[in-house]
C-alpha cells in the first residue's frame, strides 16, 4: 500500500501541476508533492530497514534493501532539489514564462516517478521501460532554456540514450532467454532469475552482461558512452543537473548492479570484474583529460561525474566485501556532493550570467555563502578529508590494491591528475577581483538552506561513519550476494 | 503447421526484414524511407502472428496487432507529417556513399553471424536459426544512425534498430511478456513524438535538418 502511494504521489503531482493556471498554486502543489514523496519514501525505507521485503501489485513491485537504498537517495535529493528549484525557477522564468515554469515542475515529478518505478520493480522489463522513461521525462528539461546549445545537447541526449538503452534491452531479452531456457519457468523477474542463477546458460549470460554494461553504462555515463553527459548535464537547469548527475546516473548503475548479482552467481566474479574495471579506468582517464584546463564550470562538474561513476565501477569491479561496500558508500557521497555543487552552479550562473570559468572572479568575495559551500563541495569531490568521499575512495582503493593492484595504482594516479585540474579551476573562480559592476551578496541565499543537510551529512559520514549507516549498507551487500 | 515449415517461413521473413533494413540505405527520398520502415513493421507483425499461431499464444498475437497499429500505421504517419512539415530542405549527404555503406553492411552481417551463431546453436526453438539475421539488422540500424546526417533518417535508423531487437527477442524466446512489450511500444511512440518536436526545433534554429551542424558543444 505504502509502495503504491510512493509511486502515485509524484505521478499525480505531474498531472495536477500541468493543469494549474496560477503560479502560487503550481509552487504549492510542487512543494507538497516533494515533501509527501520524501515522507512516504522515508516510511518505505524504514520498513525495509526493519527487515521487511515490501511487495505490491502482484510480483511487479518488490523493494529489498538495495531498492530501499536507491529510494532513500531519490527521495532525499529529490526533496533538496525541489526546494531550491522554486527559487531558481522564479529567478529564471519570471511572469511571462509561466508556461515553461509549469512544464518544469510537471516534468520534475514525472522524472522522479520514472526513477522510483525503475528501482522498485522486480520485473527487469518494466525496469527497462522506466529507465527509458527517465530519458523521455528529462529531454525537454535539458532544452528548457531553448538556446541552440541546449537544443543540441537535448537532441544528442535523446538519441544516444535511446540507442544505449535499446542495447540494454538486448541484454535483458538475452537474460530472459537464459532464464526461460533453463529455469523451467519463464523468469523475467529479478528475484526468480537470481534464484535460478546457478542453472543459467553461461555463454548467453556473458553476452547478455556485455550488452547490459554498454546499454545501462550509457545511462550511467561510463566512458566511452559518456559523450552526451557533459552536454546534457551542463545545459539543463541547475536543479535538474543536480538530480541527473547526483541521482539518475546511479539509477543506471543500479540496473548494472542487479544484473551483476545474477551474472556473478552464474559465471563467477572475474568476468564482470574485468568489464567493470576496464570501463571504470577508461572513465577516469577521459575525465582526467577533460578536467585539466576545463573552461566551463558546469561541464567541469559533469566530467567529474564521469570520474566518480568510474570510481564506483572500479569498486564494484574490485568486488568482495570491501570493494562493494566502498562503491555503495561512494554512491551516497557522490550523490550528496555533486547535487550540492550543481545547485550552487545555478546560483553562480544567475549571478555572473556565464558558465565560463574565466568570467567568474572573486566568488568568495562576491557571494560568500555560495563560494564557501562551493569550496567545501569541491574539497569533498576531489577526496579531501574530513569529507566522506575521502573515506569511500580510500576503502575502494584499499580493496583494489589487494585484488587488482595495477588497476588500483593506475586509478590513484588518475585521481591525482583530476585533483590538480579541478582545484586549479575552482581556485580561479573563488579568488581574484570580482567585476566592478557586480552587486555584492548571494543570490537566492534563503533557497540554499537545504544544502546544509548535504554539507552536514558529508561531514558526519566522513568523521564518524555511524554504525546504523554501516549496518544499512551491509544489508544491501547481502542482497547483492557479496 | 510443421516445425520445418515454420522454420522455413521464419527464415524467409527474417531475411526480408534484413533486406528492408539495407534498402533504407539505398533509398534517398525521405518518403521512400518512411515507406520502407512501415513495410518492415508489417513483415515483423506477420512474423510474430505466424509464431503466435504456431505456439498458440494469444498474448503474442496481441503483440503482433499492437505492432501493426503502433509501428505499421501510427509512427509512419507521424514521420510523414514531419517530412511534410519540414518541406524542402537542403539535403545532406551521408558521410559514406551507397557503395561503401553496402560493403559495411556486408561486414556487419558477417560479424553478426560470428557473434550470434553459437548462441543460436544452443537455442532449442525452431526459430533460432534466424537469430544472426536479426542481430545483423540491429547492427545495420545502428550504422544507419551514425552514417546519416538527416535527423529524420537517424530516427528511422533508430526505429529499425528497435525492430531488429524486437525480432531478436521474438526469435530467441517467442517474445518477452505482453506487459513489457506494450510498455516498450509506448516508450518508442513517445520517443518518436519527442524526436518529431526536436526535428522542428532543429529546423527552426539551424534552418536545416543536418545534424552535422550540431557541433557547438565540444570539450
Amino acid at each position: 500500500m505504502i509502495l503504491l502511494s510512493l509511486l502515485s504521489i509524484p505521478l499525480a503531482a505531474a498531472g495536477l501541476i500541468a493543469l494549474t493556471r496560477r503560479r502560487a498554486l503550481t509552487e504549492l502543489l510542487h512543494l507538497l508533492a516533494a515533501l509527501a514523496t520524501l515522507g512516504t519514501g522515508a516510511a518505505v525505507v524504514a520498513q525495509v530497514w526493519n527487515g521487511a521485503v515490501l511487495t505490491a501489485a502482484g510480483d511487479l513491485l518488490r523493494v529489498d534493501a538495495l531498492s530501499a537504498f536507491m529510494v532513500a537517495i531519490i527521495a532525499f535529493l529529490g526533496a533538496i532539489a525541489s526546494l531550491y528549484a522554486v527559487g531558481y525557477i522564479r529567478a529564471e522564468f519570471d511572469g511571462e514564462h509561466l508556461f515553461r515554469a509549469r512544464l518544469f515542475f510537471s516534468l520534475f515529478h514525472l522524472f522522479v516517478f520514472t526513477m522510483l518505478v525503475a528501482v522498485t520493480t522486480d520485473n527487469l522489463g518494466v525496469m527497462w521501460i522506466a529507465i527509458e522513461g527517465t530519458t523521455l521525462a528529462t529531454v525537454f528539461l535539458v532544452n528548457l532554456h531553448q538556446t541552440r546549445s541546449s537544443l543540441e545537447a537535448a537532441y544528442k541526449y535523446l538519441m544516444l540514450s535511446s540507442v544505449g538503452i535499446a542495447l540494454a534491452f538486448i541484454g535483458t531479452a538475452l537474460m530472459y532467454y537464459a532464464g526461460a531456457a533453463k529455469a523451467g519457468e519463464i523468469a523475467v523477474n529479478w528475484s526468480a532469475l537470481r534464484a535460478a542463477a546457478g542453472s543459467l546458460n553461461p555463454e548467453v549470460v556473458r553476452l547478455a552482461f556485455v550488452f547490459i554494461v554498454v546499454g545501462y553504462g550509457t545511462k550511467a555515463g561510463l566512458a566511452p558512452m559518456h559523450t552526451w553527459l557533459p552536454d546534457a548535464h551542463s545545459e539543463a537547469p541547475a536543479p535538474i543537473s543536480a538530480l541527473m548527475s547526483g541521482v539518475l546516473l546511479n539509477v543506471g548503475l543500479y540496473a548494472m548492479m542487479r544484473f551483476k548479482a545474477v551474472v556473478d552467481a552464474a559465471v563467477g566474479q572475474e568476468f564482470t570484474a574485468r568489464l567493470l574495471i576496464g570501463a571504470g579506468l577508461l572513465s577516469l582517464l577521459v575525465a582526467a583529460v577533460f578536467l585539466v584546463r576545463q573552461r566551463n564550470y558546469k561541464r567541469m562538474l559533469a566530467y567529474s561525474s564521469v570520474e566518480h561513476i568510474g570510481i564506483i565501477c572500479l569498486g564494484l569491479g574490485f568486488g568482495g566485501h570491501w570493494g562493494t561496500f566502498g562503491a555503495l558508500f561512494h554512491v551516497v557521497n557522490h550523490a550528496l556532493s555533486k547535487s550540492m555543487l550543481f545547485i550552487l552552479s545555478g546560483n553562480i550562473l544567475i549571478k555572473y550570467h556565464s558558465a565560463e570559468i574565466r568570467e567568474v572572479r572573486g566568488l568568495l568575495h562576491a557571494a560568500p555563502w555560495t563560494g564557501g559551500l562551493f569550496l567545501a563541495g569541491t574539497f569533498a569531490l576531489i577526496g579531501l578529508p574530513p569529507f566522506a568521499p575521502f573515506i569511500s575512495e580510500f576503502i575502494i582503493f584499499r580493496a583494489g590494491l589487494e585484488s587488482h593492484p595495477w588497476a588500483a595504482a593506475a586509478g590513484v594516479i588518475l585521481l591525482v591528475i583530476v585533483f590538480g585540474g579541478m582545484l586549479a579551476s575552482v581556485n580561479r573562480m573563488l579568488y581574484g577581483e570580482p567585476p566592478a559592476d557586480l552587486p555584492r551578496g548571494d543570490t537566492l541565499r534563503v533557497w540554499l538552506a537545504p544544502l546544509a543537510a548535504n554539507f552536514a551529512l558529508l561531514l558526519v559520514l566522513g568523521l564518524t561513519l555511524p554504525s546504523p549507516f554501516v549496518a544499512a549498507l551491509v544489508q544491501v551487500l547481502r542482497v547483492l550476494g557479496v | 503447421m510443421s516445425v520445418e515449415a515454420l522454420s522455413k517461413a521464419v527464415n524467409l521473413l527474417a531475411f526480408a526484414e534484413l533486406g528492408l533494413t539495407i534498402l533504407l540505405i539505398v533509398r534517398t527520398s525521405l518518403e521512400g524511407q518512411v515507406r520502407v520502415f512501415g513495410l518492415q513493421s508489417f513483415v515483423l507483425a506477420l512474423l510474430s502472428m505466424l509464431i503466435a499461431l504456431y505456439s498458440g499464444s494469444i498474448e503474442l498475437f496481441g503483440v503482433g496487432v499492437a505492432l501493426v497499429v503502433v509501428k505499421g500505421v501510427m509512427i509512419p504517419r507521424v514521420l510523414n507529417r514531419a517530412v511534410a512539415n519540414i518541406g524542402l530542405v537542403r539535403v545532406a549527404a551521408p558521410y559514406l556513399g551507397t557503395a561503401p555503406a553496402l560493403i559495411i553492411c556486408g561486414l556487419l552481417t558477417i560479424i553478426a553471424f560470428y557473434v550470434m551463431t553459437p548462441i543460436a546453436a544452443s537455442n532449442p526453438l525452431p526459430t533460432a536459426d534466424a537469430i544472426p539475421l536479426a542481430f545483423a539488422g540491429v547492427l545495420i540500424g545502428f550504422f544507419i544512425m551514425v552514417n546519416r546526417r538527416r535527423a529524420v533518417t537517424q530516427i528511422l535508423g533508430f526505429l529499425m534498430l528497435e525492430n531488429g531487437i524486437f525480432l531478436l527477442a521474438l526469435l530467441s524466446t517467442y517474445g518477452v511478456p505482453f506487459i513489457v512489450e506494450m510498455g516498450v511500444f509506448l516508450d518508442v511512440l513517445v520517443a518518436v513524438l519527442i524526436m518529431e518536436v526536436f526535428v522542428y526545433r532543429i529546423k527552426d534554429n539551424f534552418d536545416s535538418i543536418d545534424v552535422g551542424e550540431l557541433e557547438k558543444l565540444k570539450e
